[in-house]
């Protein structure tokens, strides 16, 4: 197990690697210069030049190096072997200058927003996104099962197709139809719900709730066969057969096995859930990581879009880790 | 196989996940603070509070409250006359290139300390260097000696790249450029309370800029903690940090109490403002919403106050049920019209409804179409639209009226000019050309086509079906409906002229970069005034200008534009800049005017009160007050009453 962690871990910094190299060498293709307003004046070619060479946007090798310098700590590292750091840290200081004091992962400015480093942002819509991705997989995970085992007690009951039918909605539906009309009903019509407003209990209901139905609609199918499955295998015959109740069949003989697929699939789906909501967000108005994904590359602010991207890669790779983990402790045969 | 003591692990694990998100929802998503005094919709979040930094209008809107210049136009005058602010007073020599500006003694930042002279040399320097790269570094350039100071300072740092060394190190080249400063631009602080400026020749608008949120002061000792000089390169590092809570400090009305990334940004009132008996809220609040859907439900449900801009999609829905509004009260607004009321105080005396809390108020800025007037296309063949003649003729049949009324749908008037008419106190507007969208009987139509055919055929394509040499594209990027437009304005060309035309869609990025590069045949384009005076539109349409898309380049025409430069009767110079924006109007069309720009705003005129309804669509919202909330004057606040010299829109 620690070795399996270990060496998950160890791959973690080549797959960033490889994903900083492709998102670098896309990002920078993107036609036009991030560093203009699309509608405001455009600065003279001498201002923008200078512009480029503040932040080595002139040249891409060496964007390349001195941005995973940064990133690694590296520059850090050097730095203070070589006695730079202290060197300027003391003229800073009698200059009266705040010097950054991000060793490793600085992700640098935003070029779009001018006030804020990405480190900030980051910072800022994350524990968002996290909250409104996590209770959303909650609420998927309960909807979905009790869905999935309503389901697979009475195949092709009026429950049953009742149930499978609400999971085709789910699937088939996206988010800005399903989130607009509870935003009209549940926030306009019956105002129970606060509109375009982040930072209550409240607020987290109707997105929540939005950004699971997907989710849960796909878990209650991957339950439901899984359950249909574990119901007709020897062990749960044998189960009935010792006398068993026929609850006691459902939730500890067949829903453990049945819910082995579910796991699996809420590693990845809870990094989706916590960095794919862009459109929840942009509905509801949620202040979260997953509008980043796309103003970022449409302003071409490439520090956002490297800061969005490797921490939403590393966010994926750590949460399958935990998957892997989570599923040999479930389920002791693997390993 | 799991066995019996182990099952129940499902289930625990669906408890603790219940028991999680029981307290993720009690407190992860913490609390939200009391509503503010007036709640605005600002259009998009604020991306800089830097004051010589600012590019974005809504920005601008923001630090307006937030700093204060040396002197403000009176939004609420149709004539926009500046009126002072943290200077006093200012002289201005007679040969009109000294101004010389008093502050007044209790002017302050928000941490008590005396605002100075000198802040505001610092902060206009700081517009003038080139690592700073404001957008609006040009309009220091009127300044004596900052052209040549800004040249040289390019010049120094590409030399410091090169590696030539004209500095041994970064931080003597930083005290070279504050000593080339100090002996050569004419900006001086003799004492801490007066700011002399001194012009490179007579420029009639000076005062305007000075009350643009560019030349705001900022607070030397705070922006020197975030600012150094490289100490190789000399270029000055910027880091953000300053411009928010809690270091920002500021010496506007109000102070930016909390920012919080695309969530909200909440200001107060600045404690030691000098003018705090004036302002009649206590706090703005500033949501941050990215769908404007979104917004404007929040309008309709009451969490918003004022929307200064609306986006939504259905905003021409929105229009029109105003329009219906005004109709079923024609002859009340035609009353109340004739007391001399403007539209605010028209719509608050008239019966509540939800539809007239809908305000539509031209704008500074024109949509146009351009031409590329290059005498040879990107791709190297000969480009017909270097002849005035040929884009005269497809300026003449498009229907400007059609696209105002059916595709934007939001009350544009339509233009035949450059310049917004009635905008800019004492300036002539010219006629314009015609368009077929003006013709009202068959055979006019048919006049207008036929003289458009006839300019074709002198200029060498007597059967424009068969003879016009290339495709006529239309380049525009994608939302905002620029694409009906463009649809429309293809139909035209082809319907009328025969011409063979292309609709070509992009990314805002991609049109943007074609533009600047004149990689297009024909564009959409639109063009806002940064300050009142002609040139202000007139200039990007001169050989060379760096916004200047069309590559238009008439040396008559820039004749016209030094002539007025050198023109010290102000009224002898307005008339040269009216036969300026003739020529390009009515002779050589670099580009085809279309209509002028509206602002839609969204606010309960019997509530909110204070808004400016000038045709410049300045707002300066430390003038607004929310009736019946018991604070401040709590009094309406129309436009002070039209006198004869004002604008005649």
């Amino acid at each position: 197990m620690i070795g399996l962690i270990l060496r998950r871990l160890a791959q973690l910094p080549l797959i960033l690697m490889v994903i900083y190299t492709v998102t670098l060498t896309l990002a920078w293709m993107i036609p036009g210069n991030p560093l203009e307003n699309p509608d405001g004046r455009r600065p003279s070619p001498e201002v923008a030049e200078q512009m480029l060479k503040q932040y080595d946007l002139d040249s891409y090798p060496r964007f390349y190096i001195t941005y995973l310098d940064r990133l690694t700590g590296l520059r850090a590292l050097r730095d203070s072997f070589s006695g730079d750091s202290g060197a300027r840290a003391a003229s800073a200081a009698e200059a009266g200058i705040d010097l950054p004091d991000r060793l490793i992962f600085d992700f640098g400015p935003s070029l779009q927003y001018d006030d804020w480093t990405v480190n900030e942002i980051i910072a800022g819509s994350l524990p968002v996104s996290v909250t409104l991705g996590g209770v959303a997989m909650i609420i998927a995970t309960l909807l979905g099962v009790t869905a999935g085992v309503i389901g697979a007690v009475r195949p092709n009951s009026i429950a049953d197709l009742a149930t499978l039918a609400i999971a085709l909605v789910g699937i088939s539906l996206p988010g800005f139809v399903i989130g607009t009309v509870l935003l009209l009903v549940f926030g306009v019509w019956i105002p129970i719900f606060p509109v375009a407003e982040w930072g209550s209990a409240r607020s987290l209901v109707l997105p929540s709730l939005t950004l699971s139905l997907p989710f849960a609609a796909y878990i209650a199918r991957l339950t439901r066969f899984g359950m249909i499955e574990a119901m007709q295998s020897d062990y749960v015959r044998t189960a009935r057969a010792k006398g068993a109740s026929e609850t006691r069949v459902l939730l500890v003989h067949a829903l453990p096995n049945a819910f082995l697929p579910v796991l699996s699939y809420l590693g990845p789906a809870t990094a989706f859930a916590m960095t794919g909501s862009f459109v929840v967000e942009k509905v509801f108005n949620i202040p979260g990581m997953g509008q980043h994904f796309v103003a970022a590359v449409q302003n071409k602010d490439l520090f956002l879009i490297m800061g969005v991207v490797l921490v939403f890669a590393g966010m994926l790779v750590v949460f399958n880790l935990a998957v892997d983990v989570l599923y040999r402790f479930v389920d002791p045969r693997i390993g | 196989m799991i066995s019996a003591g182990t099952l129940p692990v499902v289930l625990r694990l669906i408890l603790v996940i219940a028991v999680l998100a029981g307290l993720i929802a009690i407190f992860g998503a913490g609390t939200s603070s009391p509503r503010a005094d007036l709640t605005v919709y600002n259009g998009q979040d604020v991306t800089t509070l830097d004051p010589q930094r600012l590019s974005w209008t809504s920005d601008m809107r923001v630090a307006r409250i937030v700093y204060e210049p040396l002197i403000q136009h009176d939004v609420l005058d149709w004539d926009a006359n500046v009126i002072p602010a943290a200077a006093e007073s200012w002289t201005v020599s007679d040969d009109g290139r000294t101004y010389t500006f008093r502050i007044r003694d209790n002017a302050r930042w928000s941490n008590g300390k005396p605002v100075t002279s000198g802040h505001f040399l610092y902060a206009w320097r700081r517009g003038m260097l080139p690592d700073i790269a404001s957008d609006y570094a040009a309009m220091f350039r009127f300044i004596d000696g900052a052209d040549e100071f800004y040249a040289w300072r390019v010049e120094q740092l590409s030399a410091m790249d090169r590696g030539e060394k004209p500095f041994p190190d970064g931080d003597s080249f930083w005290q070279a450029t504050l000593d080339r400063f100090d002996r050569t631009v004419g900006l001086k602080a003799p004492d801490e309370r007066t700011l002399v400026v001194t012009l490179a020749e007579p420029v009639p608008f000076f005062l305007d800029l000075c009350a643009f949120a560019v030349f705001c002061p900022v607070y030397p000792p705070l922006v020197d903690r975030y600012e150094y000089p490289d100490p190789e390169s000399g270029r000055i590092l910027r880091r953000p940090g300053w411009t928010r809570p809690p270091a920002i400090i500021s010496n506007g009305p109000f102070r930016v109490a909390s920012w919080k990334f695309k969530r909200t940004m909440r200001l107060e009132q600045n404690p030691h403002y000098w003018n705090r008996e004036s302002l009649n809220v206590r706090t703005i609040e500033i949501p941050s919403i990215g769908d404007p859907n979104a917004a404007v439900l929040a309008f309709r449900t009451g969490a918003i106050d004022l929307m200064a801009d609306v986006f939504a999609p259905y905003r021409g829905e929105i229009v029109a049920d105003l329009d219906r509004f005004r109709a079923e009260h024609a002859g009340e607004i035609q009353r109340l019209k004739s007391r001399g009321l403007d539209q605010y105080s028209i719509a608050a005396e008239l019966p509540d409804d939800a539809r007239k809390y809908v305000h539509v108020v031209p704008s500074f800025g024109t949509y146009f179409w351009n031409f590329n007037c290059s005498p040879r296309l990107a791709d190297g063949r000969k480009n017909p639209f270097a002849d005035p003649r040929v884009r005269r003729a497809f300026a003449l049949v498009v229907d400007k009226k059609s696209i105002t009324q059916q595709v934007r749908r939001m009350g544009e008037p339509v233009s035949g000019l450059l310049i917004p008419p009635g905008s800019i106190g004492g300036y002539k507007s010219p006629l314009g050309l015609p368009n077929i969208g003006d013709a009202e009987t068959e055979q006019e139509k048919q006049a207008i086509v036929d003289r458009a055919l006839g300019l074709l055929a002198e200029a060498g394509y007597p059967d424009p079906a068969n003879d016009f040499p290339i495709t006529v594209e239309l380049v525009f990027n994608k939302d905002s409906g620029h694409d009906l437009i463009a649809q429309l304005i293809a139909k035209n060309w082809q319907q009328h002229l025969g011409v063979p035309v292309s609709l070509s869609q992009k990314e805002l990025k991609v049109y943007r970069e074609d533009l600047k590069q004149h990689s297009f045949i024909t564009s959409r384009a639109g063009w806002f005034g940064d300050f009142a005076d002609p040139t202000t539109f007139l200039d990007i349409m001169r050989t060379g200008d760096g916004n200047n898309d069309r590559n238009f380049s008439n040396p008559a025409y820039d004749a016209i534009l030094d002539r007025a430069r050198t023109t010290r009767d102000p009224q002898a110079r307005l008339d040269l800049l009216t036969e300026a924006e003739r020529m390009i109007v009515e002779d050589e069309l670099p580009m085809i005017p279309i209509f002028t720009y509206v602002t839609l705003y969204m606010f309960d005129p019997d509530k909110v009160t204070g808004m400016s309804a000038h045709p410049r669509t300045k707002q300066n919202l430390f003038l607004i007050d929310v009736l019946g909330d018991g604070i401040g004057a709590d009094q309406p606040r129309p436009m002070k009453p039209r006198n004869v010299r004002g604008p005649t829109s």
